[in-house]
């Protein structure tokens, strides 16, 4: 007890002296956290609403407006045989009128002159998460297209095809970076660590002469990497947290995700914690790489 | 307890041991005397596996400090007391602090270790300084407390290098006092100096050092 409460001291001690380089080691590695955070927040959140938009792709089937219930159940049969098909919804001609009149009044003044609705009944077809994929969902609309009956075939997976494209670039790039930044991190750190070793060596060389092993001398120095390491994680989470909340009241005065907030996690609980937890790693691990020598040394 | 055979020493191309030989035994006093450059520093650094000997072996205790690996060296110091020239004092700590630090180190628990530390303090008169810090003692009040220091775990041997380099005719004595109470106590000693007051008030062997070799091992009546 009395050995842990010495070493804890001994660490508080050191950043006490060495406290410019202390709070400029905080200052790089918070900064170095937060670019890394705001990546990955980044993935997190376009990953969230990729994966919530995949969950959602339905596929159309558009009804020749001539054609008779008779052949508009004959498709719903058939397409309930289909292995990809979840659930269907069948949208009568009446029905999609009713709709359109709602998500576009303005519009809807434009079809009141036509004598018949020119609106075609359809079926709308709920995909199973295993037919996602670009090939599996070309073929099932091309089996569809040849039903009698049938008109057209629609299904939004393109665009979902190009953002899931663009965050997987996004985990590359948040693996990438990451690298870069904690490599500076654990470099800056190490720095730090080395310089309070440097300006203890006296120190050390007597806890040597008086039989302190090499992990007793380190200890200290790795608790003052860790805190220091915590102390930037903690900063770059209150950065970030500010930041991301100034981009939520952005975000929601723009309008430009009107629809799909909800899908945004913007901060979840999880980058907190991943956030101090890597912050306190790198500081462990580069003061355990600077004192790697004094562990095995002789004297 | 301690025994060289034929230890050797080279700084690039300086000898600074020649074939070493001796034996001290258990409670037996040795001052180690010689020029300076003859070795004296060198072989007691041998002795704390601050050196690793270019040829011959150390045993200390039955252990061979020559072929000790690093992570053992602690466990050796540890029985041994280390009192050096330079002080070798924690500057910004008090006089308590730096005494207890070898209880810390060894994991003696709190209360056992104060006893301990004023028991010694006591010993070498420095009791009421105990929460004073040592960068504003003086010379021979700072050499007390690394006696202090060196005999606080109760080693089985004590070596001390130039422990009165640093110290006036009159603090050199009261020095040598100290050492000699230690002795009586059954400690062993092994003390290098070139301070001729220092060799004639201490009691027990001579070893001579020159160039490194051992010149003379003369044994003195108490």
């Amino acid at each position: 007890m009395m050995r842990w409460l010495y070493l804890l001291r001994e660490a508080m001690t050191n950043l006490h002296v060495n406290r410019g380089n202390v709070l400029i080691g905080i200052v790089t590695t918070a900064f170095t956290l937060v670019c890394f955070g705001a990546f990955v927040l980044l993935y997190l959140n376009l990953k969230s609403v990729t994966g919530t938009l995949q969950g959602d792709v339905e596929v159309v089937v558009y009804l020749d407006p001539g054609a008779s219930d008779q052949v508009a159940s004959m498709v719903q049969k058939r397409l309930e045989t289909e292995p990809a098909t979840v659930t269907l919804t069948f949208v009568s001609q009446e029905q999609a009128l009713r709709e359109f009149s709602q998500q576009f009044p303005e519009e809807s003044l434009l079809l009141e002159g036509m004598n018949a609705n020119p609106l075609p009944a359809s079926v709308i077809v709920n995909v199973s998460p295993r037919f996602l994929d670009t090939e599996s969902l070309s073929a099932f609309a091309e089996r569809v297209k040849q039903l009698p009956g049938v008109t057209h075939v629609a299904y939004s997976q393109d665009w979902v095809d190009t953002l899931t494209l663009v965050v997987s670039y996004f985990e590359l790039g948040a693996v990438v970076i990451g690298m870069i930044l904690a490599m500076a991190t654990v470099t800056i750190i190490a720095s730090t660590v080395r310089l309070s070793l440097h300006t203890r060596k006296e120190e050390i060389e007597i806890l040597r002469l008086i039989g302190a092993t090499g992990a007793f001398i380190a200890i200290p120095y790795v608790i003052e990497g860790t805190i220091l390491g915590a102390v930037g994680g903690g900063l770059s989470l209150a950065l970030l947290k500010g930041i991301f909340e100034f981009f939520r009241l952005e975000l929601n005065a723009s309008g430009w995700f009107a629809g799909v907030e909800h899908l945004l996690p913007i901060f979840p609980g999880r980058v907190s914690f991943l956030l101090v937890m890597t912050g306190m790693l790198l500081g462990c691990g580069s003061s355990v790489l600077s004192v790697f020598g004094l562990m095995k040394a002789r004297q | 307890m301690i025994q060289l055979f034929h230890v050797s020493k080279f700084y690039d191309r300086c000898v600074a041991l020649d074939d070493v030989s001796f034996r001290i035994d258990k409670g037996e006093c040795v001052i180690l005397t010689g020029p300076s450059g003859a070795g004296k520093t060198t072989l007691l650094k041998v002795i704390f596996g601050a050196e690793t000997p270019d040829a011959g072996q150390i045993l200390v205790q039955n252990r061979n400090v020559a072929r000790l690996r690093g992570g053992a060296i602690p466990y050796l110091r540890r029985t041994m007391g280390i009192v050096l020239q330079n002080f070798q004092l924690l500057p910004k700590k008090t006089v308590y602090d730096n005494v207890v630090l070898p209880l810390i180190i060894q994991g003696v628990k709190r209360r056992e270790a104060r006893e301990r530390v004023m028991d010694v303090l006591k010993a070498v008169g420095m009791e009421h300084k105990q929460k004073i810090r040592t960068d504003v003692l003086s010379a021979g009040e700072q050499q007390r407390i690394c006696i202090a220091r060196a005999i606080v775990n109760s080693p089985i041997l004590l070596l001390a290098d130039e422990p009165t380099g640093n110290l006036d005719a009159e603090l050199t004595v009261e020095i040598v006092e100290l050492f000699k109470r230690i002795q009586t106590e059954g400690t062993t000693i092994l003390l290098a100096t070139h301070n001729r007051q220092v060799v004639e008030q201490m009691n027990g062997r001579v070893l001579q050092l020159q160039e490194g070799r051992v010149v003379s091992d003369e044994e003195r009546p108490s």
